[in-house]
């Protein structure tokens, strides 16, 4: 395991440039620019049909962009096939050779690279006990489990050591328990042997926890990119906001903007401070997110920023959701840990205040 | 032993005594329409040959057995190897072999090109290479022969693209025999490959590709093994009717190149030796058996675990 941490050097940088893709009369890619960094987790998120998997198959050789440029640290391998280039994949359902056994699958790469048969077995090996396979190698592939079968895909794709790793939704034929698990691994393989991966997911959850940055994809464009904080409390648009987690939106005006901090008018009267992607213009009208945790609800008084009627309370063992109907007739939902054991202490068609924590509204683009 | 595992006991019983009355039917047919002519024929190549025909019943005799491989020396009757009869068996094996090797160097492409076609075009290819069937094989022969006779389609081209200067003599050869068997049993070959082909996972080829491999591997190191059960139906399908081939060589292969069948059809007919007759299609069936048993063993050896 030493070797492989030692010897797979640096993971590449993959950079996009101006991407565009057409299927006959079908756009699955519409103008994509993207920077990965070398060693990162970097995660292609959105919904299915957003063009993402189009991108990590660009990326494999598999597909030729119609326009733009694909580079790997700096050189442009648009045009190299899917076996000329240092990146492999770990495919969706996997694709292990069925017709070979788990060693002959993992060695696969090596030997087509014409590697001699004691580095092939050494590597094997190393790769065996890298995913916790040790003695399995002479195993047929049919008759392992779907996360054993996910371990040799990785492993076999691992083997090669690429400058990249390309993963389509590895995790998505596993079920909930061995997915976290799985999470985990995927995570200390990406430390361990330094190699860039590139995941792509439809799984927001997935996407925060594993990720260095996560780029959110939607209808063929990169809607935002950062880390997964970025994502999350600071999104930049609606469909970003939207997609992941769950949010409120609140329509607001824009009253004074003084550095990268507004002070925007929510409906109910109150001000409040937010950040903003875009410039914003004093008078102008903007939507605002904050996540429902990060509002509390309380009694109404004069200094709750906004005031409302409990419509629903949600109970969720570790949470409570309180859907609020605000007096501007919107809905807003909080939602609470439940610190103690019992009662909220609210309930339905009661009166109350919201508060909000510290710097939590988000301005949207646009 | 308890009261209900001897209820038990019974009812299986019972159950297995239904079980074969059930399949009595399918058991009677088969024995009287496959078991039995062959019984028949059997009991035919150990018999002595009628002077007109037939055989001469209740005579025993090995004769037709021996004259399969042996003949007797017309001066002083001593056994010798029937040249003529086992230079026909060996011709129709390479016959066969060759048709078989050729069906699948042809029929391979052709498949893989139908089965990586979108779907519903896939359908109108398959139904074209399936249109030869709709004519007899008899007319689909002659079609042949004038195709490749001296003053067929083949040499008429080749002549006038300046190829050749004199027709080149196809027909009455074993080349004729080859040709017209690779036309004719080549759909048997591309069908079964194509429906192996069709069931291929192709997200192997594009993994096979990731990792490294060139055409040349992936076709070697995943196509062939994981489409190997078609291979193996095809070739079947190819060499077993090929080794029994009777029309294509009457006609295409002339007297000189018989095949086994022409060679067993003679024995009926002009011959008039039954038993001999009966003797060569037992060995054509032992030979077919053989090839079989090859196939079947070099199939379990490799790529097995993958159905």
């Amino acid at each position: 395991m030493t070797e492989t941490r030692t010897t797979a050097a640096h993971g590449g940088a993959i950079g996009m440039h101006g991407i565009k893709k057409w299927f006959g009369n079908f756009q699955a890619v519409d103008d994509v620019t993207l920077d990965i960094r070398s060693n990162e987790f970097f995660t292609l998120l959105g919904p299915s049909g957003c063009g993402k998997t189009t991108l990590l198959r660009m990326i494999a050789g598999f597909e030729l962009p119609t326009e733009g440029q694909v580079l790997l640290d700096g050189v442009d391998i648009s045009s190299l096939l899917p076996n000329q280039r240092p990146v492999n994949t770990v495919f969706q359902n996997y694709a292990l050779f069925p017709h070979l056994t788990v060693a002959e699958n993992i060695g696969f790469g090596l030997k087509m690279l014409g590697k001699p048969r004691s580095e092939i077995d050494s590597v094997v090996n190393d790769m065996l006990k890298l995913v916790h396979l040790e003695g399995r190698g002479g195993n047929p592939v049919t008759q392992l489990s779907g996360g054993q079968q996910q371990r040799v895909a990785l492993a076999r794709a691992l083997a090669p050591r690429p400058k990249v790793l390309l993963l389509d939704e590895p995790l998505s034929a596993l079920d909930l328990k061995l997915r976290k698990s799985m999470q985990m691994e995927l995570k200390r393989l990406q430390t361990e042997t330094g190699i860039t991966f590139v995941f792509v997911t439809h799984d927001q959850e997935e996407a925060l926890t594993m990720s260095d940055r996560i780029a959110v994809m939607s209808t063929g464009t990169v809607r935002q990119v950062g880390s997964p904080w970025d994502i999350y409390d600071r999104p930049a648009e609606r469909f970003v906001a939207d997609f992941i987690g769950e949010t409120n939106f609140l329509e607001a005006e824009v009253v004074a903007v003084s550095g990268d901090r507004a002070r925007v008018r929510l409906s109910s009267g109150a001000e409040i401070p937010a950040t903003f992607p875009a410039d914003v213009t004093p008078g102008g009208k903007v939507t605002v997110v904050i996540r429902p945790e990060h509002a509390q609800v309380g009694a109404p008084s004069p200094a709750s920023v906004l005031r409302g009627i409990i419509r629903e309370i949600v109970y969720l063992g570790t949470d409570t959701h309180f859907h609020i109907r605000l007096e501007d007739g919107t809905t807003f939902t909080v939602r609470q840990q439940n610190a103690r054991s019992g009662s909220c202490g609210f309930s339905k068609d009661e009166a109350v205040g919201i508060n909000l924590s510290d710097d939590v509204a988000q301005i949207l683009r646009d | 032993m308890s009261g209900a595992q001897e209820a038990a006991l019974a009812a299986q019983k019972q159950d297995i005594r239904s079980r074969w009355l059930l399949s009595a039917p399918a058991l009677l047919i088969i024995f009287f329409a496959a078991v039995g002519p062959l019984l028949v024929m059997l009991l035919y190549s150990f018999m002595a040959k009628g002077d007109y025909g037939d055989v001469r019943f209740g005579e025993f005799s090995l004769e037709g057995w021996v004259s399969v491989f042996f003949q007797r020396d017309i001066f002083d009757d001593t056994l010798g190897l029937a040249d003529a009869h086992l230079s026909i068996i060996w011709r129709s094996l390479q016959l066969s072999f060759f048709t078989t090797l050729l069906t699948l160097i042809l029929g391979f492409p052709t498949a893989y090109f139908i089965a990586t076609r979108p779907p519903h075009t896939r359908e109108i290819w398959v139904f074209l290479v399936t249109i030869p069937f709709w004519t007899n094989l008899l007319i689909r022969t002659f079609a042949m022969q004038q195709v490749i006779r001296n003053e067929g389609l083949l040499n008429n081209a080749l002549i006038w693209l300046g190829v050749i200067d004199s027709p080149l003599q196809i027909m009455y050869t074993d080349t004729a025999n080859l040709l017209g068997m690779t036309y004719v049993y080549l759909p048997l070959m591309v069908l079964p490959l194509y429906a192996s082909i069709e069931k291929l996972d192709f997200r192997l080829v594009e993994a096979g590709y990731d990792l490294y491999a060139s055409r040349l591997q992936v076709l070697r190191r995943i196509v062939i093994p994981l489409v190997k059960p078609g291979i193996i139906a095809g070739s079947i399908l190819v060499f077993i009717p090929s080794l029994g081939a009777y029309v294509i060589p009457r006609v295409l292969g002339g007297g000189k190149n018989m095949m086994l069948g022409n060679l067993i059809e003679m024995q009926f007919g002009s011959g008039r030796n039954w038993p001999l007759g009966a003797a060569m299609s037992i060995t054509l069936m032992a030979l077919v058996m053989v090839a079989l048993i090859f196939y079947v063993r070099n199939a379990s050896r490799g790529g097995s675990s993958h159905v």
